[in-house]
């Protein structure tokens, strides 16, 4: 009998267990909120965790929602998950009573309907960084056509027309990758001497990235510049360990690469930052909460057209230099505004706190 | 957590004692996620059909994931190809479905069923006649599946039929029974037949202990084989599953899938072991890692924590689990 008793025991203990987990939950919950005045709900959806763009951009729409004073809560979905887990995301979030949901889409059209659904309620839906086709939506992002196509060109002219590039993409699919592709393709048609010889996803994370750089430099596969997608310093990081000869390398504004930039052109780097700034996320809220309030009328598309910064001239190494930006964490872009759409501090992007 | 059961129940009859140890794990999920919908309500007092709606969708193509896995593990493998196989079925499906009505689709659908079917087999042979490690076979026909499903179609494009998406997608009797909660018919339809059927019970044999399976004359390489190909019917089903809740065909579709669906599978009381468990664990295991997200968000909890939560859940469930099983040995 007495091998009986203790599963009954354990039974019990689990039990308790599990009420006391739930009530610690369910407690957490019931605290905060609670404006006095009419107050907006705000819903982000993100896709991506671990990637240091993104959680600039989740900060910048905090700031955003705290700046603006009439949104009382942010509620965050962010997994890493495909399409399917984003259309839940998203259906929870309408779910939660979401005024406005900014998304940063997994795919251009797989969101459709439950974007769809979210306006047809009334809910204003901001896309940023990448593109949805839904037209009820709104899109606020940077021209990521643009990206592909400046990098590439400054690279092509950098080689003078000639050579080959490896091409370090993002997420294979996912709406900004093709459009980037879609651009620096574009921009390749006019250097027929130019050969794109490899082609990686980095995923935007920086350990795949090391680990291709690692594997282009014991493939011996012959190469004369390289394209990133925004995953930069990794690849300069690379070089460096490896003791391997600069080639021209093209980044993003990101605040590491910056400095790399500004730093490392005396060791024989050269390479250009286009810019893409994650604030573009503060600035999706913004959009969404004006034409939630009605205070401004927007065109359903957006787009920033972004800026090359090279260290190829002393006035760019000084433009570089001074935009580097100590007190943002390395993997952060340098931009942490976008004006005119947001409204908040460089303190209240690194605070990173949303309104309580 | 059987104990938890049977003492909830108060069992009379030695019968009814017998039979809660048997599913005692099953009927323990399912409290499990009663519980859980009990505590969603209690925060989300306004929980509609909406709600309903959004976790039968989310759940869908992962309990599919997840009986694919249990076709596999019953058998005594393991199946690191399931997501994979989900994105083939996906992608195979979008090329051939682009810009046709919802008979031809069905149509397509069917032979999806079939090709992805004998991918699923063809794991199993090799297995079978190489004598590798599931693991390793798995692992590398993951790659050849997903290289298969980018060569089929490079990149997510649309084009799924609105009327085969709302297969998935609509609530045709009522709002309470979203069409996605009725596909699940497709578990008993496949599984029961099979579980009474001399097929079924090889495999359960097998992946009990191989040896007394083989003396007492299973043919265990077809059996295996038999195994791994239900399970990439099951993987196939939750490609189209995928197809029509997002209506697009993805490369990278079922890239969450074959490791949420070992989840799934161990926390519905399927053992890694093999041989023991069954399909409706795993499919109320599905429902509550759907769940969970749900309730976070509901909850305004950082979502950061929301993978150790399910972890710890998981965690937490094995062990009680484990104990109970040890302390049932004599």
């Amino acid at each position: 009998m007495t091998h009986r008793e203790w599963p009954l025991s354990a039974g019990r203990w689990v039990a308790a267990l599990m009420v006391g987990a739930f009530a610690l939950i369910a407690c957490g919950g019931s605290t905060g909120g609670g404006g006095t005045t009419t107050k907006y709900i705000v819903g982000v959806s993100n896709t991506l965790q671990g990637n240091g763009w993104r959680e600039e951009m989740i900060c910048s729409i905090k700031a955003q929602a705290k700046a603006s004073g009439v949104v009382s809560k942010v509620v965050i979905a962010n997994r890493n998950t495909d399409a399917a887990g984003q259309i839940a995301d998203i259906r929870n979030l309408i779910s939660s009573g979401a005024n406005v949901i900014v998304i940063n889409p997994s795919d251009r059209d797989a969101l459709n309907s439950v974007i769809k659904q979210a306006t047809d309620k009334g809910i204003v839906v901001v896309a940023v960084d990448q593109a949805v086709s839904e037209p009820s939506a709104y899109v606020v992002s940077n021209d990521q056509v643009a990206y592909g196509n400046l990098g590439a060109t400054w690279l092509a002219k950098q080689l003078n027309g000639k050579g080959n590039i490896i091409e370090m993409r993002g997420i294979n699919g996912v709406p900004a990758d093709t459009d980037r592709h879609q651009g620096l393709t574009a921009a390749l048609a006019a250097y027929p001497n130019i050969k794109v010889v490899k082609q990686t996803f980095t995923n935007w994370s920086l350990d795949p990235a090391a680990q291709q750089m690692k594997d282009i430099f014991s493939s011996g596969i012959q190469y004369d510049g390289i394209w990133t997608s925004g995953i930069d310093s990794t690849v300069v990081d690379q070089f460096q360990s490896s003791n391997k000869t600069f080639v021209p390398i093209v980044g993003a504004d990101n605040n590491k690469f910056v400095q790399e930039l500004a730093t490392l052109n005396t060791k024989g780097l050269k390479g250009a930052a286009v810019t893409n700034p994650p604030p573009i996320g503060g600035a999706g809220l913004a959009v969404g909460l004006a034409v939630l309030q009605k205070t401004h009328s927007y065109d359903h598309v957006i787009h920033l057209t972004p800026q090359v910064w090279d260290n190829t001239t002393s006035d760019g190494v000084a433009k570089l230099a001074s935009t580097y930006d100590s007190s943002l964490d390395p993997y952060y872009s340098v931009a942490f505004d976008v004006k005119p759409y947001t409204t908040y501090s460089k303190q209240d992007l690194i605070s990173c706190a949303g309104p309580s | 957590m059987a104990a938890t059961a049977a003492e909830a129940l108060r069992p009379t009859g030695i019968q009814f004692g017998r039979g809660i140890r048997r599913f005692g794990w099953t009927i323990a999920v399912y409290v499990l996620f009663g519980v859980l919908m009990v505590v969603t309500v209690i925060i989300k007092p306004d929980y509609g059909s909406f709600e309903w709606n959004t976790l039968t969708l989310a759940a869908l193509p992962l309990a599919f994931a997840a009986a694919a896995q249990t076709m596999v593990v019953l058998s005594g493998g393991i199946d690191l190809s399931v997501g994979p196989l989900m994105a083939l079925a996906n992608v195979l499906a979008l090329r051939a479905m682009v810009g046709h009505d919802l008979r031809y689709s069905l149509g397509v659908a069917l032979i999806v069923l079939f090709e992805v079917t004998l991918a699923g087999a063809l794991n199993g042979v090799i297995i079978v006649v190489t004598r590798v490690p599931d693991i390793v076979i798995t692992l590398a026909t993951s790659f050849i599946w997903a290289g298969l499903a980018l060569l089929v179609l490079a990149k997510p494009t649309p084009g799924i039929p609105l009327d085969f998406q709302n297969l998935a997608q609509g609530s045709t009797l009522s709002p309470w029974l979203p069409d996605a909660l009725l596909l699940l018919v497709v578990f008993p339809l496949v599984w029961i037949p099979l579980r009474r059927s001399r097929a079924g019970l090889a495999i359960y044999a097998v992946g009990s202990d191989r040896n007394a399976a083989f003396r007492s004359g299973v043919n265990l390489g077809l059996t295996r084989v038999v195994a791994y190909a239900v399970g990439g019917f099951f993987a196939a089903c939750g490609g189209l599953a995928l197809s029509m809740t997002t209506g697009v065909g993805s490369p990278l579709a079922g890239t969450y899938y074959t490791l949420s669906g070992v989840s799934a599978i161990v926390l519905g009381g399927v053992s890694l072991a093999g041989g023991r468990g069954g399909m409706l664990g795993p499919i109320a295991a599905a429902y509550i890692l759907s769940l969970i997200p749900a309730i976070l968000i509901y909850l305004g909890i950082d979502p950061n924590y929301g993978q150790m939560i399910q972890g710890v859940l998981i965690v937490i469930v094995v062990m009680v689990g484990g104990i109970g099983t040890m302390l049932r040995r004599p």
